[in-house]
């Protein structure tokens, strides 16, 4: 569930109580045929409010934990264990940290963190999603979001596999996982890392603290899951030659 | 209504037909223009005014019918192969080249053959209604000869559902998808002709609709593939982009 029209609309009036609704769909980039269709149909998207908060300068953080549905998500702010922040280094960063750790012979610099590696993208990565639940499952994980928002697992790992999550369902995941609340939305790309207050060297921090074994294990993995999302557009892709080939 | 739904059918698929022209020039897919060609006189032989003028050239005799259901033969086999490649089904290439695929094909050959001699044909009658009005052997033959013409077709289509369905379920994109499921629909309306004989006759235009609904569903999503593939050359937004 998306933000209520109207708890919205009083949320608006209270930070930018002299700005029309142009003023802010310029400033805030929203066009507005889209803020006014959600406004009619009396659910505004999370993505709208944190743009809005973001062009007002405000903390869409705070912003967010003043909704209802919302609530507590700033309060006593836990900060991302190091498994959630490594879950949001992109893969090719994550062979990259790789190939710097290893021996100059191979085009490394043989230490963990050396000033010429180029510094990490910011979150968030083409599979970022289902790497941060990855990150924070322990097995049971979906099956307590899937009863707790009634959401069915098959949808919920459809979502996944997009590379989404709604707003709340990163937030019920988050609870169920017992984590802070802001990794989920920073994976979906909701908030950005510094919104979510993370601070600036979390992630490089937390990929140093890796071991090799550990840091090349996790890159095999991801670049074996890669593999096979790629092998299967491929095959996707082959078979849509196919059909162009003998009926288009 | 019914003249509409037929004209329409004759158009769209003439259409299809002529769109089809500058690329079977270039030497692609030509058996795919070929298809829509023999469709294209299919519908036109199903249609009063047309089918009698054509008949009376042929002597009057009802030929024409009987060449109409070898075009759509000949149509639904050229299309079924085309389809059982595209699709990727060996099972159903297996179902349309193999001993049985022919054995049905011959059979439903010699049904139609045979029914067709032993009725009394003379006086041009578009899908035999007067042929059939004539007497009770007749009627009884044209119900024969009717099913023998509607059993092949029906058989190739539903060989190939399944791949249909397979390519409507998968994550291939969109508009191949929704050809897919337009060519699921034709099938499953070609093979809901096989009932033809127990509609009611109050519900006798039933027929023509299922009849026309399968043509323009197969019709329009061929050409729906053609389109994804115009948009997708056009475009070329096939990469991938999951290295990010």
């Amino acid at each position: 569930m998306p933000l209520p029209a109207k708890a919205f609309q009083l949320w608006l009036h209270g930070v930018a109580p002299t700005a029309s609704t142009a003023d802010i769909c310029r400033i805030s980039g929203i066009k507005r045929t889209t803020l006014a269709q959600q406004l009619v149909r009396g659910k505004v998207s999370e993505s709208t409010l944190v743009s809005i908060s973001r062009a007002l300068k405000r903390s869409p953080l705070d912003d967010l934990a003043s909704f209802d549905s919302f609530a507590g998500l700033a309060e006593q702010p836990q900060p991302p264990t190091p498994a959630e922040l490594v879950s949001q280094i992109a893969t090719m960063d994550l062979l990259r940290a790789v190939i710097s750790r290893s021996s100059p012979a191979y085009g490394g610099f043989g230490d963990s963190s050396s000033s010429l590696t180029p510094p990490l993208s910011a979150a968030p990565h083409a599979t970022s999603v289902r790497n941060w639940v990855d990150a924070i499952d322990d097995g049971e994980l979906r099956h307590r979001v899937s009863a707790a928002t009634g959401v069915a697992p098959q949808n919920y790992s459809a979502q996944l596999t997009a590379n989404r999550l709604s707003p709340e369902l990163a937030v019920a995941t988050s609870r169920a996982a017992g984590v802070g609340f802001t990794g989920g939305l920073v994976a979906t790309g909701l908030l950005t890392e510094a919104e979510a207050g993370w601070t600036p060297a979390a992630k490089q921090a937390a990929l140093d603290a890796l071991s090799d074994g550990e840091l090349t294990a996790l890159a095999g993995e991801r670049l074996q899951s890669l593999g096979r999302t790629l092998r299967r557009q491929e095959h996707e892709h082959e078979q849509t030659q196919k059909i162009w080939e003998n009926l288009g | 209504m019914i003249a509409i739904l037929q004209w329409t059918t004759l158009a769209v698929c003439a259409l299809a037909a002529v769109a089809r022209v500058p690329s079977a020039l270039r030497g692609e897919n030509r058996s795919l223009f070929a298809v829509y060609l023999l469709l294209t006189v299919a519908i036109l032989l199903s249609i009063d005014a047309p089918y009698v003028a054509i008949d009376q050239a042929l002597g009057g005799l009802n030929l024409a019918n009987v060449v109409l259901r070898f075009i759509v033969f000949g149509a639904i086999f050229a299309l079924g192969l085309r389809i059982a490649r595209g699709f990727g089904a060996e099972d159903a290439l297996r179902f349309l080249t193999g001993p049985v695929g022919i054995a049905v094909a011959a059979a439903a050959s010699v049904a139609v053959v045979v029914s067709f001699l032993m009725m009394d044909t003379a006086g041009s009658s578009a899908g035999l209604v007067e042929v059939h009005a004539k007497s009770a052997r007749n009627a009884v033959l044209v119900e024969y000869y009717g099913a023998a013409g509607r059993l092949y077709p029906a058989y190739v289509m539903l060989a190939l559902l399944p791949a249909m369905l397979r390519t409507v379920g998968s994550r291939l994109p969109g508009l191949v998808r929704v050809g897919a499921a337009l060519l699921a629909v034709g099938s499953v309306a070609i093979t809901l002709s096989l009932l033809f004989p127990v509609i009611p006759a109050s519900l006798a235009y039933l027929r023509f609709v299922i009849n026309y609904t399968a043509i323009l569903c197969i019709i329009v999503g061929l050409a729906t593939f053609w389109l994804s593939k115009a948009l997708a050359m056009r475009t070329r937004e096939m990469e991938t982009d999951a290295t990010g």
